[in-house]
């Protein structure tokens, strides 16, 4: 599968928190996209991850 | 002078101001600044997160959003398809459907595509977004984006970033004549005399990002850039002189204390 545009290794079982976890990344501060599902940071479900997902992880910075 | 708000998708502003967070050299210096400016609407950028060195940078907490409403932005999306994905992860991480969208093939000029603009417009609008989309400053184009749903339209001054001030006033005028949504004038303004001048033509409201955050003082630069467009506001309202080839004499022409026989230069 791919996160944030890189490959990343997708064992059996992996799910979304697992992931994040995995990736020391806190949900509250972020958004996440698994295809074309977007959830915000505090709804992020526990759901199963599959081989050829495309996740991204965002977060807001200063722009204009 | 009576209150004189901006509408905007729905909601009333006092500030014409819009004001954005980039390049700021730290949080407290653009807290202070946004404070100076006193825009209520304010852009931020959606990135990914850095998966190498994942922690959080804060910008959220440095600002008061109880006060602020937050208009996230598709700046760095090359396509229509890039967009409208940043713009629903916007959604997702910042809770508001308000999208300043931008699509921007150009890296030299950072000048946006109309074509892919349009198509992500139409779509986001349908989508339930409100949509404020970047663009040249084309009549055609934002009366399509108008009928497409958009809730203003953001022609730009000059190049984003490039602190060039408002080249094709013309243009704007244009875009501005017959709008039917409001036209807030994007990117490029360096100074507020740029901002005054936007406002007088009827530009509803500007916004400014790179001429605050780059001033060498951007508090000042922001209070500066309020005076600036209230100054256009009010003149706009008051309505300017009709523009003449030739002068007119403010003094009254006869009863001059002439001399007898002056020698007139011509």
């Amino acid at each position: 599968m791919i996160v944030n545009g890189e490959p990343h290794p997708s064992t059996p079982g992996l799910t979304l928190w697992a992931l994040l976890r995995d990736l020391n990344v806190d949900p509250a501060r972020v958004a996440v996209a698994v295809n074309d599902d977007f959830y915000p940071g505090a709804r992020v479900p526990d759901r199963a991850l599959k081989d050829g997902d495309v996740i991204e992880i965002v977060r807001i910075l200063g722009g204009g | 002078m009576q209150a004189d708000p901006f509408h905007l998708g729905g909601r009333p502003f006092t500030s014409r101001l819009l004001a954005g967070t980039g390049k700021f050299r730290d949080f407290g210096l653009m807290r202070e600044a946004l404070a100076a400016s006193g825009a209520q609407i304010i852009t931020v950028a959606i990135r990914r997160v850095d998966l190498k060195a994942p922690g959080h940078d804060g910008l959220l907490d440095a600002l008061d959003w109880d006060r602020l409403h937050l208009l996230p932005n598709t700046a760095g999306c090359r396509t229509a398809a890039e967009a409208v994905r940043v713009a629903r992860l916007a959604r997702a991480a910042t809770g508001t459907t308000w999208i300043k969208l931008e699509v921007i093939p150009d890296a030299r000029y950072l000048l946006p595509d109309p074509v892919g603009t349009l198509a992500a417009a139409e779509e986001l609008a349908a989508d339930g977004f409100t949509v404020l989309p970047y663009v040249q400053p084309d009549a055609v184009l934002a009366r399509a984006l108008e009928r497409a749903g958009c809730a203003a339209v953001m022609p730009l001054a000059s190049p984003i970033g490039s602190g060039r001030g408002l080249r094709t006033p013309d243009l704007l005028t244009t875009v501005l004549d017959g709008a039917g949504v409001p036209i807030i004038v994007d990117a490029g303004l360096g100074v507020p005399s740029d901002a005054a001048q936007a406002l007088e033509l009827g530009a509803d409201a500007v916004l400014v990002n790179t001429a605050i955050a780059e001033a060498r003082d951007p508090v000042g630069m922001a209070h500066a850039f309020a005076l600036g467009v209230q100054a256009g506001r009010a003149a706009f309202l008051a309505g300017r002189m009709a523009a003449r080839t030739h002068a007119s004499p403010s003094s009254p022409v006869p009863g001059v204390p002439r001399l007898p026989d002056p020698e007139v230069p011509v």
